[in-house]
């Protein structure tokens, strides 16, 4: 029987273009069969899994979207927050360092201050001593004037004038 | 083909050959349709060549627009090519019916 | 009765065409169509019962882009987004012509059922009654019949030249047109594959050796044709789907 499908017919037949009833009636019912069973059950079913995943997938590209703007405002707000905390600190870093400043310049300060006190005395000291010394110094020289106007003129001459000879001669000395 | 007939009907008339006129008929039959082919498919070969030219060059002038020239080209040549066609089923009328 | 050129024997072409019944009123043709319908129906169930969450493959994925090729190209660049309706009937046509017309290069069926008149008649007669009813629902037949007859723009005295020619070209020739197109397509790849076979065959059976090489030439012809052949019939698949969404398109819309 599957042979005869291997089989022309041998017969002269109608025109070869004239529709043949059994192959158009065949066809006719193997299309509309096919026909209805897509229209109402198979393409709508593939259909609606296809716009399911798209829209699967559309979603899935908006979360994204979204994740991606929330992750960058983070980033932002971290950004800022660092900015902060730096500023912060230069803040106290350059109040510290004014402080320690003010600091050591009273410290300086009083530090020069004490070395103008003592070189103050000191100087005060020398100029004491300076004068003791010279007080020495013209007493002395006046008890040897003293004597030696004695010695030379027999009597002794009066203490004011020697004073006053010796501090001009040791005045006019020094200047 | 029209010359082969020409000789089979001088033939037949003269009596020569065995060709009967159902012999003859088939093989004017076969002469025309022949020609009614080769007729039926000038016009169209022209028209296809001349619609794939204009669709090429437009698809190469906008690239963007290919798409569109395409599906209208098609449409085109399946509107032209129907002419040859129906000469070809003419030709398997005059052949077979 | 053969008919022979230079001793080669051609044989008369029903015998290429007309097949036994294999049972009653079923033959080649017959199990070919009801095969096309079988088949696109299996690979779609097949696609159906796939889950439609996964990336697709195999069935599903061939369903899909069938559906996909159908909506962007040939739904959306005639009918436009409002015709998406017309997708499961475009498909089907696509998918029944073209099974129907593959096996006319598949080896050992090597008959394309719309070789045969049977099923493109039928299919531009569905068409037919398909686009004239749309052009009848969305206008109403008075206008559907008013706007296809009497195009507007004419001048009233035209449309005694105009009418009778709307109406042959509109109602005649679109129906007639469509199932010649695709049958005479593939009549004519049917017989060029029988020609250059038979060709082939003769020659490499000939009796002078010298012709034997010589067959290598309509061998080749004939694997160029097969080829030849996937694209025709995928082509006027095609164009039988098109030009029925532009009929459709034509017909639910008033012309101009």
């Amino acid at each position: 029987m599957l042979l005869s499908l291997l089989l022309a017919a041998e017969d002269m037949g109608p025109n070869p273009i004239a529709p043949e009833n059994k192959e158009l009636l065949w066809g006719a019912g193997s299309f509309l069969v096919f026909l209805f069973v897509m229209r109402v059950f198979l393409v709508p079913k593939v259909k609606k899994g296809m716009d399911a995943r798209y829209g699967d997938i559309r979603s899935g590209h908006e979360s994204a979207q979204a994740t991606r703007v929330a992750a960058q405002n983070d980033v932002h707000a971290y950004e800022e927050a660092v900015a902060k905390v730096r500023a912060e600190a230069a803040a106290r870093i350059d109040a510290a360092r004014q402080t320690l400043d003010a600091e050591r310049q009273a410290k300086v300060d009083e530090v020069n201050s004490r070395i103008a006190a003592r070189r103050a005395d000191a100087d005060r000291e020398l100029a004491a001593a300076r004068a003791a010394a010279r007080g020495e110094v013209a007493t002395a020289v006046g008890n040897v004037t003293a004597r030696a106007t004695q010695l030379v003129l027999g009597k002794s001459p009066d203490a004011s004038l020697v004073k006053r000879a010796v501090d001009a001669t040791m005045n006019g000395g020094r200047s | 083909m029209e010359a082969l007939a020409t000789i089979a009907r001088i033939a037949a008339e003269a009596g020569d050959a065995g060709l009967d006129a159902a012999a003859l008929k088939a093989n004017s039959a076969a002469a025309s349709a022949g020609q009614a082919y080769g007729l039926a498919a000038i016009g169209p070969g022209i028209g296809i060549g001349i619609i794939f030219g204009k669709a090429i060059e437009s698809m190469a002038r906008q690239p963007e627009a290919a798409g569109m020239v395409r599906t209208t080209m098609f449409l085109g040549v399946a509107f032209t090519e129907a002419l040859a066609l129906i000469g070809f089923v003419v030709f398997i009328l005059l052949k077979y019916a | 009765m053969k008919f022979s050129v230079l001793a080669f024997e051609f044989p008369p072409i029903n015998v290429l065409l007309r097949w036994q019944d294999v049972l009653p009123t079923i033959n080649k043709v017959v199990i070919v169509s009801i095969l096309a319908s079988l088949i696109g129906m299996g690979l779609f169930l097949a696609a159906a019962r796939k889950d439609p969450k996964k990336a697709p493959k195999g069935a599903r994925n061939l369903a899909e882009i069938l559906i996909e090729f159908i909506e962007k190209q040939i739904v959306m660049q005639t009918l436009g987004p409002t015709g998406l309706g017309w997708t499961p009937f475009l498909l089907t046509i696509f998918i029944f012509v073209y099974l129907c017309n593959v096996p006319g290069i598949i080896p050992l069926i090597q008959m394309p059922a719309t070789a045969r008149m049977g099923v493109p008649a039928f299919l531009a007669l569905m068409v037919w009654v398909v686009y004239n009813a749309t052009g009848i629902k969305h206008q109403g037949p008075i206008g559907y019949f008013k706007s296809t007859l009497f195009p507007p723009g004419v001048p009233k005295a035209l449309y005694v030249l105009v009418t009778p020619i709307e109406f042959i070209s509109s109602i005649v020739v679109r129906p007639f047109s469509l199932a010649v197109r695709l049958f005479a397509n593939m009549l004519a790849g049917h017989l060029l594959l029988v020609i250059f076979a038979l060709l082939s065959e003769a020659l490499f059976q000939a009796r002078d050796k010298i012709l034997i090489p010589v067959g290598i030439l309509p061998f080749a012809m004939l694997l160029f044709l097969t080829v030849f052949e996937v694209l025709v019939g995928f082509l006027q698949a095609y164009i039988f789907t098109i030009l029925t969404a532009v009929y459709i398109n034509m017909a639910s819309h008033a012309e101009h």
